[in-house]
């Protein structure tokens, strides 16, 4: 049972009713709330907020010994499986031995002032308490997209597989509501977790001296809440325990189908429109294709969704998030392509006319996919090279159906070379700025494709090289069909490495991965 | 109905909603409805001996929660991750549920009867053909006083060997022995409250943040205190010091000399004190002549002004506190190094004082209960095996032959596992406990186990890498199944309850001894109308009167009540239940004259020291996660996924030479044996020259490199430090594949 959206306890005694008391310092020691909470007098829970006011996490570095009551106190409080962590521990390490310095972070959610998980949500699933502050999530709302949980730079949003929906720390919104303590604070041994208030505009102005922490993402991308004290003595070198430790992100195979084909889908319709436009061939067949792989592509976007039968409410919030408005502009074009396939049956004169549509809603549609890659939290996709990569791909796999329809001219040639040459020069472009880069995330995005992923890199560009090199000598439809699969085979592979070379930001975590390396 | 199931999840239907369903409830308030309980049942924890009030969640007979006593003195409502998760230990996977007896090779399911049947047949067997006392029986300090009480009863009158120990000699044994060498009796004389009154504390060897996290809570409620950890790790424990003194391995007792010197010879000391209340101080004060604080310097690694300061800190404290756990106790000078912590709180009159006292912070939730209750290094009540008039006594209260209470202690723990080598000990009991994990030189003691004609082994769980080597698996209750009483390290008896019953047919401890009592035809002479844990219970509030753990005022319902009371509570004494009480405030003590003694010790290297061939230092212990052999909680989820597996630390000077990567696996080797596959953390948590390796893990078996050292008194392990090589492991195929972040 949800408690109520209101906090009509709060809000009572904020308005000065009496009937309703508020537990406070003072009479938290016969409070039967307070033991309820398995606590005696020493931590209680603040003042409601007022107007302009929210709660927030207060984390004491110099109390926190690292013991982890936290984690399990909150996984017992929410009933998650193991795997899931609301709050997590993590360990940062400086100095030299003896004067060593170690260090623990506990964090749920920061309760961001501006929370990235909230606009960037094309479902509305989060909401900002307007009493409390809290970021809440609905679980009833949300369709498993987990679009949250690259946005947000500290990792908070936690898929859960097995439900098919994000959950995240709210405080313990329910205990709140009842004057009780969340489960974290009430466990911490050394009140090292403590409920606090905050005056939003204060803080806004002041935020950087208190959120930032060494071990944690900058607070900049969110205004996170959470208030750290550090120890007074802070080694220089003082870093995540965890900082060597990289390892490949999910694949999200779903979305590799999706972008890859709907970028194919937009470069044929360009194809097919041009073709059109400079001469009278009617591409009805192509078309039809090119319509079934966008098809397939909005198809196979759904199974990235832990709840696909609620795909269509992500088309809901399309003032704000970027997905919906990607999901937004690829329905309308896979609806205006559908328009222009059948006008190309059809014969009808307005076809050009509904091509230009279909095309420039099929741009605009990859202009919004990469632009929702533009998370803060996941900083090798969060420059203009993911632009540049999803419309090179659209070129490329648009440049050759144009040669298997129009024959490989000049322009199609010059085109496809183009294209080619720009992706290895993006391509080689990325990964210099990425190894060369001075951020961490960056950096490690370098590393794991020149280690483990190297392979696969290799393969994408012996895939692309041969389509080059091949083009030029090909005759006949099957052989260039040939050639378009070898080249799409290279852009499906340039995606993957997209999706699984990605090094999140994220809070410092335990030295030891969950799973064995 | 699956199939659909599975696609309305698929789909998206939220099908598992309920599972996460979050409701109000009285005692836990709005939480997951899956932690609900219909009734609460208070008890104390089964782990460490913090000894933490706690109460267990039951609906529908299954453990569902747990929670910290609010009302309870020692933790007041905390507890630490693994207390936090115990509940899942109940309705773990794993449990031993049924007997099995192996017959040709395969360990088969038996009924009880046929269970005791064969226990009690085999071992008359091998006594009748290899003597009374061939056979042995190791326990553990994780069952209830009454058990341990019935247990010892069982093993001296009922099969009539001495040879019993537990696995309490891996863990606090050289406490006890220092204890009663330096006072005469055994018995931590503080409280948890001098954590909060002493003004210093000294913490030696002793990672109370990772092992005993709850009483940093303790701690941390002392603004006053000034707080010194030598160790020589930097672990958790040293980042809440004042003054971290990074001690060179083993060197904690040329500290604590040098220490002793600074104070006789700046005249610090409490003269009346030492002339009223100890003997041996001229030869103590002679024996340091050879003490100079440059050498010691050069031992210990620590600045002689340093020692100085911090031998100047705790002489001139009103009420300094010394603590220590393993790092003192798992090493073949143990012994004298409580000693030199007892003459140090003896020379400046600071024992059983407000704040003040030489405290043992032992390691197990009921090791305090097994001292007690006897039979291993002593007879029950802290009698002595060579007092004539203890024995006498014992006799006459249980009306048996005094002839039949042995007059000396048989053999130690590891000494029952040499004397199964040498195949005097032929079979053997083990009672909740792990050895195979535990035990250190792991190869003896597999030698030992394989040359026993019989091995029983008692266990919660199966199976284990001890049960998988059993004749005779006994299913017992654990923790929450059953009733009884733990001591914590400040002597505080509290009540173990049961919340649920066992699973399938397993017993509780205490109904498979009066079993075995039944079958052995002793049970009405040595459990004379026992039925539960209160019969016993009773007989040892008689036992242990006028004893220094004396138990006669205490009742079932009064340690209920109060959350426990710390004994010597004497019926009729007066005292309030619930006051802190400690030993020796009057300055007599267990000794004949009444005085403590002033010991003479001295330190000698640690005996296996670094070489060519293993130029490390190997450092053991434990991470706040895990419990011991991980038997319960390798089976709780929540607490592997925050400790998956075993690391080994290494500072980065050692890791260089070896172009060492962080996350490469690497074999650990000594003399002994070799480690495989631990994941390599380099970390300036350890000093050059020395590495760390968390003891728990049986897949990375520390105690494969371990030596068989132990201390001469105690018979303790030297566990903390042997020399080792450490190499990369081969890469396997995955690993080659792994990215490491090249070094910043």
């Amino acid at each position: 049972m949800e408690p109520s959206l209101q906090l009509p306890l709060l809000e009572r005694a904020q308005s000065g009713d009496e009937a309703f008391r508020l537990t406070t310092a003072k009479d938290a020691a016969e409070s039967l709330l307070a033991s309820l909470c398995g606590l005696r007098s020493d931590v209680v829970l603040p003042a409601p907020p007022g107007p302009g006011e929210q709660y927030r996490f207060h984390f004491d570095m110099t109390k926190c010994i690292g013991c982890k009551c936290c984690v399990v106190a909150c996984n017992e409080q929410n009933g998650n499986p193991a795997d899931i962590l609301w709050r997590r521990v993590g360990e940062i390490e400086g100095g030299v031995y003896p004067s060593t310095q170690r260090h623990y972070l506990s964090m749920g959610c920061n309760h961001c002032v501006e929370p990235t998980c909230m606009t960037g949500c094309p479902v509305d699933a989060y909401s900002k308490d307007s009493v409390t502050g809290i970021v809440r999530h609905s679980a009833d709302a949300c369709i498993g997209c987990q679009y949250c949980t690259w946005n947000c730079s500290y990792g908070v949003p936690q898929y859960n597989e097995e439900r098919g929906v994000v959950g995240k720390c709210d405080m313990c919104y329910g205990r709140l509501t009842q004057s009780q303590l969340p489960a974290c604070v009430a466990a911490c041994p050394e009140g090292a977790i403590r409920i606090e208030t905050v005056r939003v505009e204060d803080w806004r102005r002041d935020y950087r001296a208190g959120a930032n922490s060494p071990g944690m993402p900058s607070a900049d991308h969110s205004l996170s809440t959470t208030r750290i004290t550090l120890p007074g003595r802070v080694a220089q070198n003082l870093r995540k325990a965890d900082v060597n430790r990289i390892q490949p992100e999910h694949p999200h195979w779903p979305l590799v189908v999706m972008t890859v084909l709907t970028q194919l889908s937009v470069g044929a319709f360009a194809a097919i429109w041009l073709l059109q436009l400079r001469g009278t061939h009617m591409h009805r067949m192509a078309a039809l294709a090119a319509l079934l792989s966008a098809g397939i592509a909005l198809g196979a976007s759904t199974l990235h969704l832990g709840r696909p039968i609620y795909a269509w409410r992500a088309l809901r919030m399309w003032r704000r998030s970027w997905l919906s408005r990607e999901v937004l502009l690829f329905s309308v074009f896979a609806l205006v392509a559908a328009a222009y396939s059948a006008a190309l049956w059809l014969d009808l004169r307005r076809a050009p006319a509904l091509g230009a549509l279909t095309v420039l809603t099929g741009l605009a549609g990859i202009g919004a996919s990469a632009r929702l890659y533009l998370a803060p939290g996941r900083p090798a996709w969060n420059a203009p090279f993911t632009f540049v990569e999803f419309y090179l791909t659209a070129a490329l796999l648009g440049a050759l159906p144009a040669g298997l329809l129009g024959g490989v001219t000049p322009v199609v040639q010059s085109i496809f070379t183009l294209a080619g040459m720009a992706t290895v020069a993006a391509g080689a472009g990325k990964l210099f700025w990425l190894y060369c880069s001075p951020v961490h995330e960056l950096r490690g995005s370098g590393v794991l494709l020149l280690t483990v992923l190297s392979t696969p890199l290799l393969a994408r560009y012996v895939l692309l090289a041969a389509g080059l090199m091949s083009l030029p000598f090909v005759h006949g439809a099957p052989a260039l069909a040939a050639v378009t699969a070898l080249v799409a085979a290279g852009e499906f592979l340039s995606r993957y490495l997209f999706f699984v070379s990605v090094v999140p930001t994220n809070m410092a975590a335990q030295y030891l991965a969950p799973e064995a390396a | 109905m699956k199939l659909t199931r599975w696609l309305a999840r698929k789909s998206g239907l939220d099908t598992r909603a309920g599972e996460y369903a979050y409701g109000e409830d009285a005692v836990m308030g709005y939480t997951a409805q899956a932690r609900h309980a219909e009734r609460w049942v208070n008890t104390t924890c089964g782990y460490c001996s913090v000894g933490c009030g706690m109460q267990i969640g039951v609906r529908d007979g299954v453990a569902v929660s747990v929670r910290g006593n609010p009302e309870h003195p020692v933790n007041r409502g905390k507890l630490c991750p693994k207390g936090l998760a115990e509940h899942h230990s109940i309705t773990a996977e794993g449990r031993a549920k049924h007997p099995l007896l192996r017959e040709q090779g395969m360990l088969k399911r038996v009924s009880w009867e046929k269970a005791i049947d064969t226990l009690a047949e085999r071992m008359r067997a091998v006594q009748r053909r290899h003597g009374q006392e061939s056979v042995g029986v190791i326990s553990t300090g994780q069952l209830v006083t009454e058990e341990f009480y019935a247990l010892g009863k069982l093993v001296q009158l009922g099969l009539g060997t001495r040879h019993y120990d537990g696995n309490t000699t891996l863990c606090m044994s050289t406490a006890v022995a220092g204890y009663k060498r330096s006072f005469g009796s055994d018995g931590p004389p503080g409280a948890y409250e001098d954590f909060e009154k002493a003004d210093v504390i000294l913490l030696i060897g002793a990672n109370i943040a990772e092992n005993h996290p709850i009483l940093c809570m303790r701690l941390d409620a002392n603004p006053a205190r000034t707080v010194i950890v030598a160790d020589p790790r930097v672990t958790k424990t040293a980042m809440m010091a004042d003054v971290y003194l990074p001690v060179k391995p083993r060197s904690d007792l040329a500290l604590l000399n040098a220490m002793l010197r600074v104070i006789v010879e700046e005249g610090l000391y409490d003269r009346e004190y030492v002339e009223r209340h100890t003997t041996g101080f001229d030869e103590l004060r002679a024996s340091l002549q050879g003490v100079t604080l440059e050498a010691a310097a050069q031992i210990t690694g620590i600045a002689p002004e340093v020692i100085r300061k911090v031998a100047l800190l705790y002489a001139r404290a009103e009420r300094p506190f010394i603590g220590w756990t393993m790092g003192v106790n798992h090493s073949t000078k143990g012994t004298e190094t409580v000693n030199a912590i007892n003459n140090l709180a003896l020379i400046t009159g600071n024992i059983g004082q407000p704040g003040a006292s030489p405290f043992s912070i032992t390691g197990q939730c009921n090791a305090m209960g097994t001292r007690e209750a006897g039979f291993s290094s002593s007879l029950p009540g802290y009698r002595k095996f060579e007092s004539a008039r203890d024995r006498e006594e014992l006799a006459r209260l249980w009306n048996v032959d005094v002839e039949r209470i042995p007059a000396q202690r048989g053999l130690a723990y590891p000494d029952i596992i040499e004397a199964a080598v040498a195949g005097r000990i032929r079979a053997l009991w083990i009672i909740g406990t792990n050895p195979l994990v535990s035990f250190p030189n792991i190869d003896l003691l597999k030698h030992a186990l394989g040359n026993l004609e019989f091995l029983v082994v008692q266990d919660g769980f199966h199976p284990t890498p001890t049960t998988d080597l059993a004749d005779l698996v006994l299913p017992a209750a654990i923790w929450g199944e059953k009733e009884g009483t733990y001591t914590n390290s400040e002597r505080r008896v509290s009540k173990v309850n049961a919340a649920v019953a066992p699973p399938g047919g397993a017993r509780s401890d205490f109904d498979i001894f009066l079993a075995v009592a039944e079958r052995l035809g002793c049970r009405e002479e040595i459990y004379p109308g026992w039925q539960s844990p209160g019969d016993a219970f009773a007989e040892w509030r008689k036992v242990s009167q006028a004893r220094l753990c004396d138990y006669s005022g205490m009742t079932y319902a009064a340690l209920e009540e109060h959350g426990g009371i710390q004994w010597p509570f004497a019926e009729g004494s007066g005292e309030a239940p619930a006051a802190a009480r400690r030993l020796y405030a009057d300055g007599v003590f267990q000794t004949e004259d009444g005085r403590a003694r002033l010991l003479q010790t001295e330190w000698t290297p640690f005996p296996e020291q670094p070489s060519a061939e293993f130029p490390l230092v190997l450092n053991t212990g434990r991470t706040v996660e895990h419990w011991h052999t991980r038997t319960k909680t390798g089976a709780i989820s929540i607490l592997e996924r925050m400790a998956p597996r075993a690391w080994l630390e290494m500072n980065p000077v050692d890791a260089g030479r070896q172009s060492l990567r962080p996350h490469d696996r690497v074999e650990v080797i000594s003399a002994r044996g070799r480690v495989s596959r631990v994941e390599l953390r380099i970390t300036e948590i350890v000093a050059p020259g020395q590495v760390f390796l968390p003891f728990h893990f049986f897949e990375t078996n520390a105690n494969q490199l371990t030596q068989s050292a132990f201390d001469p008194v105690s018979r303790e392990p030297n566990f903390k430090q042997c020399a080792v090589r450490v190499e990369r492991s081969p890469l396997n195929t995955r690993e080659a594949a792994r990215a490491t972040f090249p070094d910043a």
